[in-house]
């Protein structure tokens, strides 16, 4: 760079010419002979001329002769004759001369040429590289008074740029800002421009780098290879000292290679097309030689940027990170995206899809996110993130409960190829894990249990190793399989000692334990775990195993006395145990189920206050975390027990009133059925009206939005009307599609309405609904009752059985069970499994609640199944003793039918006079000789008598 | 050449019914064919231009239609403006600029150079909010195809300035029109990806919008013009998604990088807005931790 002009022309001054005009042009050696006017006028004549060499000599010795001379016209000369000598030596290329005959006059007054005599030392500088002397020089020149506007854009070019090459960054901005700003060339500007930048970008100077980038890309300069790289540069070092935010404005900064060489090849171009015309036309070699050097550098700058490996994608990738990480995900997603589209096969392309992906989720995109990762996996089910995405997407749809999607992905669990990689193995077992959580949740415990299964067989390295023993013997549990659960409960404590389920399968242990009726053990168990964790959340359970265990004993067996001596405290320790497991609970669950299994203890003992007592500590303890309706439940029953009827009831109808409109509030419904029953019990005929007087004024009072109320209070009306109104009201609700504000008492009512009515579909419906989301209800036995129906109707006798067993597996042989057992018997008969239909008949006579037309009709089907089997003594037997013990039953149903089938089991024995007498005795029993069957018997007789 | 004459020649005789009330404006007259004479128009008679020209006493008239062009010399202060501008005094701006066009509004009909200051003007209208002045102006000029860059410019203001009037149909209409299609690849200009995200934002589908105007940030990053509008458009539409942390990441790079800017104030503003709707949620979510 060039800070003056080597072909200006100073003239020597004209003071000195003035005086010695007239002077002819003398050779050098003559010098000496001649007078100073006379070498002056010479020298002066030469550099007019350009004739620098020659007036080296004449000015030298102008010099020589003035130096000691102290006068200012003589100063004056000698100042002006240093200054003229030192660009002669310039001209010449003497550079170093020049710059000591610039040395003295500097150093000396009268100095009227010292700002052009700055910039040429600084020129000698800076072909010398001197940078600090430029500093220096450069400083002295801005210092000096009203300096012009060129001599300032040039002193301030020089000092920005000595300091930028000492890399003094912070110094050099204000002189090279300056020159951006003033200089009049474009080729100046840009080039001081970049060079702020990099400065700023040395200097870190963050604000005002960023504050100056809209002025820079309204420039050409934004094209410089250089700058690019600085900022590119700038970029990763910010980057990897995690000043994303920095590195993010530089690396946005940076232009595409592609953009860059062609513009500078543009450039180029341009340049060398005009340089060659101009050389045409007629330019100085120097000129010439600092436009090639332009041209060159430009070139050598493209020859870095095309050595370089490829850094778009990266830088691309790092800026979409970037976006990602400072949460502004849509630019990282569209930088992701278009990696990802440019190739899909390369590592970034597929690293992007993953980010993609994320950000998608990060966006709530979901359906897009999914769709986008099933896409990847069906390309390329080998993909690097193959798995990563699959575990990501199960995970999120396993967190949001939408299990049938999980499972649905199994397919491609299990799609994916095999590999060795420790990584994609983790998360290959990852993946069972989350598809065996899904089936876990699904109920699918069998399939559960395989999935955890295959984590534990294939995957010996996986962190899930230790969960997936526990949760299969958890699998194994839920499918009542207790011996292998217990075994991998077992498992679990010999190895993970003090792992996250260690207390927990203490605990199922003891569970397990006791399914497998090891109670003894399943009791020590039990303490095991409560001694050992008692601060565990599965404290309040283990106390209510405990109690359960406790209270199912009979007082013979204490395993505290080797004797086992008579306990009389079991029922106390259970009491015990149950208060504790109110007390530890720490879910309202837990709490209910103490303290309704304490009530069933008290029960036992009559002690209704302390049912009373226990139901309000168990409130208060919970507030309204309790089940209160339940508790009420409790609670009016002991006072029933106590003779308190009518506070009970009145109990009763507020907690129905009160909590009636909340669907999931179950106790309601059993409420209901409660208040029915003591109606029936215990009041008055008079009582009984007053009572469903007061629930129809009530529900009048409820406002139609109140449905559940609504619906519950009908429910109790009809119940308390009769069958007719059930029937009635049953058949209504059955119009209703929508089953939201429907609760255990009217879904009870509808399986009931949909099985007298053979709706096989409204069973279906209804029986759905209820089993979803009522598990826990005393009146799902009604769903399960029309189950069986539904699929009585399907003649499926298969699914019939499982029905049945499911029911009585949940509520065994109560009062109202016995229908199951009915159907169990009647489908075994039509299955022609004569002996076990027969058993089960034999059943139905065990139960004392089952007691009446149940055992009539359990009866009949023995001798059934025996007159099948061709036992026809037997089965006369089973039917003589329906007529003789059922008469009364069902209008006298069975005892006519036994009185028949009596009849045909004594033909088949070849009796026929005892057929006569057996039909001639049904014929004088009043209970069935009005019925039907009456006049077969006649016809009989008829064929018999006499035979 | 001889189409001018023969116009001048018609209009001489009727010279002297010229009204010359009107102070006299300097301008250039361009003929159909490029042809130009510069002088001083004194007036107008319907389609007719007095016109003076600098070697005449008397006017001549000049029909409006038969003209290419008018070149006015409008004594505009270009420093005071630009003064004005980088204080974000639009409103100063514009009320200067009406000023001074005044005179010439009668020949607003004709093609000239006022179009670069109406040009201005509709930019400015829309800065500060005034779209229905904005679409009265970019619509006058997205009819003129003289200056293809001026008419798609007109064209942004006018389908942005219908955006912002809630008018998305006829916005809708207008870019069909136009022949613009919905097309959001990353080619597509970020004026374009702009006025596509703009309109979504309309329509509340916020995701859609984010992707448009994201590819303005991420693929033209270097474009002056639409890059600020484009990166205070993220900021205000996260703060719409409620995504209150993203909002601010790019408020701090929009404060960082714009400084001075009529972007930069809207930051700030923004800023202060989320500032309060994260207390708003804040109360929102202690109420509802109470109550549960």
């Amino acid at each position: 760079m060039i800070f003056f002009s080597r072909s200006l022309r100073y003239p020597v001054l004209g003071l000195i010419l003035a005086v010695f005009v007239g002077v002819g042009v003398a050779s050098a050696q003559d010098y000496g002979s001649m007078g100073i006017s006379d070498v002056v006028g010479n020298a002066d004549a030469m550099l007019q001329k350009g004739d620098y060499a020659g007036a080296i000599p004449a000015l030298e010795e102008v010099i020589r002769r003035t130096k000691d001379l102290t006068d200012p016209q003589g100063l004056e000369t000698l100042q002006s004759c240093r200054f003229q000598l030192a660009r002669a030596f310039y001209q010449r290329d003497q550079t170093d001369a020049g710059m000591q005959v610039l040395g003295d006059y500097l150093k000396q007054s009268p100095r009227k040429q010292e700002a052009m005599a700055l910039r040429m030392m600084a020129q000698g500088y800076f072909d010398k590289g001197e940078w600090n002397k430029i500093e220096e020089v450069a400083g002295r020149l801005l210092a000096m008074p009203k300096l012009p506007p060129e001599d300032q854009l040039v002193a301030n070019l020089l000092l920005g740029q000595a300091e930028f090459r000492q890399n003094k960054w912070k110094e050099c901005i204000p002189p090279l800002s300056y020159v951006s700003s003033n200089a009049k060339d474009e080729r100046t500007r840009n080039l001081t421009q970049i060079m702020v930048i990099r400065a700023l970008v040395e200097s870190e100077d963050w604000s005002e780098l960023f504050s100056q980038i809209p002025r820079l890309y309204r420039t050409d300069a934004k094209y410089d290879i250089t700058l690019n790289l600085t900022l590119m540069r700038a970029g990763k070092a910010r980057f990897e000292q995690s000043d994303f935010i920095h590195a993010l404005l530089l690396y946005r900064m940076v232009l595409p290679r592609g953009e860059l060489i062609g513009y500078s090849t543009r450039r180029v171009d341009a340049l060398s097309k005009k340089l060659a015309a101009d050389v045409k036309i007629g330019i100085t070699e120097s000129e010439r030689v600092d436009r090639q050097k332009e041209i060159d550098e430009i070139k050598d700058s493209q020859k870095v940027l095309t050595d370089l490996p490829a850094y778009e994608d990266e830088v691309t990738f790092r800026i979409g990170q970037i976006y990602a990480d400072v949460k502004r995900y849509w630019e990282g997603y569209v930088l992701f995206d278009r990696l990802y589209q440019q190739d899909r096969n390369s590592d970034i392309g597929e690293a992007s899809m993953l980010q993609s992906v994320l950000i998608l989720y990060d966006v709530k995109e979901v359906d897009r996110a999914e769709e986008r990762i099933l896409l990847y996996i069906n390309e390329k089910p080998g993909g690097q993130y193959a798995r990563t995405l699959l575990s990501m997407m199960m995970r999120d749809n396993l967190v949001k409960q939408h299990i049938e999607k999980v499972i649905g992905l199994r397919k491609y669990v299990e799609a994916m190829p095999a590999t060795q990689s420790p990584d994609e193995l983790q998360l290959q077992a990852d993946m069972h894990y989350v598809l065996a959580f899904a089936y876990l949740q699904n109920k699918d415990y069998a399939l559960a249990g395989d999935q955890f299964g295959i984590i534990l067989t294939r995957y010996p390295n996986s962190s899930n190793l230790p969960d997936a023993r526990y949760y299969r013997g958890m699998s194994y549990m839920l499918q009542g399989n207790y011996p292998d659960a217990l075994a991998d409960f077992k498992s679990y404590q010999s190895q993970y000692l003090g792992g996250e389920h260690y207390g927990a399968s203490m605990f199922r242990e003891g569970v397990c334990l006791f399914g497998m009726e090891k109670i003894p053990q399943a009791e020590i168990a039990f303490t095991g775990f409560i001694d050992t964790y008692p601060d565990d959340s599965l404290l309040s359970e283990a106390y209510s195993m405990r109690g359960d265990i406790e209270a199912a004993k009979d007082g013979s067996d204490n395993p505290n006395t080797p004797e086992n001596e008579y306990d009389p405290h079991t029922l106390d320790r259970a009491l015990a145990d149950y208060r504790k497991a109110i007390d530890k609970a720490t879910l309202p669950t837990q709490a209910a189920y103490a303290v309704f299994q304490a009530a069933k203890v008290y029960k036992l003992e009559f002690k209704w206050q302390e049912i009373v007592d226990l139901m309000n500590y168990y409130m208060n303890l919970l507030e309204d975390k309790a089940d209160v309706a339940q508790a009420v439940f409790w609670i009016g029953q002991s006072q029933i027990e106590m003779g308190q009827v009518n506070e009970a009831v009145s109990a009763y109808l507020n907690a129905i009133e009160r909590y009636g409109n909340e669907v999931e509030q179950e106790g309601i419904d059993k409420i209901i059925m409660e208040v029915v029953q003591i109606a029936r019990d215990y009041l008055s005929e008079e009582d009984r009206a007053d009572m469903l007087l007061k629930l129809k004024f009530k529900l009048n009072a409820v406002p139609l939005k109140d449905e559940v109320l609504q619906l519950r209070l009908r429910a109790a009306i009809a119940q308390l009307e009769g069958p007719e109104a059930v029937g009635a009201l049953g058949n209504e609700l059955l119009s209703i599609t929508n089953l939201v504000s429907m609760t255990p008492v009217s879904l009870a009512i509808m399986c009931d309405a949909a099985v007298a009515g053979g709706k096989p579909a409204e069973m279906t419906r209804i029986y759905t609904y209820f089993m979803e989301h009522f598990e826990e209800s005393d009146l799902l036995w009604h769903a399960y009752r029309a189950k069986t129906f539904q699929k009585l109707a399907e003649n499926d006798n298969d699914a019939v059985l499982k029905v049945i067993e499911d029911a009585q597996g949940l509520f065994g042989a109560e009062s109202f069970m016995g229908w199951a057992q009915i159907i169990r018997a009647d489908t075994l008969y039509k299955m022609k499994k004569y002996d076990e239909a027969q058993e089960a008949y034999n059943m139905v006579m065990g139960v004392p609640e089952w007691r009446g037309s149940l055992c009539a009709e359990a009866m009949y089907g023995m001798g059934r199944c025996r007159l099948a089997l061709d036992d026809y003594a037997t089965a006369h037997t089973f039917f003589q003793r329906t007529y003789l013990q059922y008469k009364a039953y069902d209008d006298g149903k069975w005892a006519a039918d036994g009185y028949l089938a009596a009849a045909d089991s004594l033909v088949k024995l070849g009796r026929p006079a005892d057929v006569v007498n057996t039909l001639t005795a049904m014929l004088a029993d009043p209970y069935v000789n009005t019925l039907p069957q009456a006049e077969k018997a006649r016809e009989m007789i008829k064929k018999y008598k006499g035979a | 050449m001889g189409k001018l004459f023969f116009n001048l020649m018609i209009v001489g005789p009727l010279l002297a019914g010229v009204n010359v009330g009107a102070k006299p404006l300097t301008a250039e007259i361009v003929m159909q064919g490029g042809r130009s004479w510069k002088g001083q128009i004194v007036g107008r008679d319907g389609d007719w231009l007095e016109f003076l020209t600098g070697t005449s006493d008397k006017p001549i008239r000049v029909g409006a239609s038969t003209l290419q062009g008018l070149n006015f010399t409008i004594n505009i202060d270009g420093e005071k403006v630009s003064d004005m501008m980088r204080a974000r005094d639009f409103e100063g701006v514009i009320s200067v600029i009406s000023n001074e066009l005044v005179p010439y509004a009668e020949y607003g009909d004709i093609p000239s150079n006022l179009t670069k200051y109406n040009a201005l003007l509709f930019e400015l209208y829309y800065r500060t909010r005034q779209y229905e002045k904005s679409l009265d102006i970019s619509s006058a000029i997205a009819k003129d195809d003289r200056d293809p860059a001026l008419r798609e410019k007109s064209r942004i203001y006018q389908i942005l300035a219908l955006i912002e009037l809630g008018r998305s149909t006829d916005a809708e209409a207008l870019m069909a029109q136009y022949g613009w299609k919905p097309d959001s690849s990353e080619d597509t200009s970020p004026e374009k990806l702009y006025i596509m995200a703009k309109l979504l934002v309309l329509k509340k589908d916020y995701n859609q919008a984010m992707e448009r105007v994201a590819k303005v940030v991420a693929f033209h990053s270097g474009d002056t013009d639409w890059m600020q509008p484009a990166e205070l458009l993220c900021a205000e539409i996260y703060t719409q998604m409620g995504m209150y942390d993203s909002a601010d990441s790019v408020i701090s790079q929009i404060m960082m990088l714009y400084k001075d800017t009529p972007e930069y104030d809207k930051a700030a503003q923004l800023k202060i807005q989320i500032e309060k709707l994260r207390a708003e949620k804040k109360l929102e979510e202690n109420l509802e931790s109470k109550e549960a």
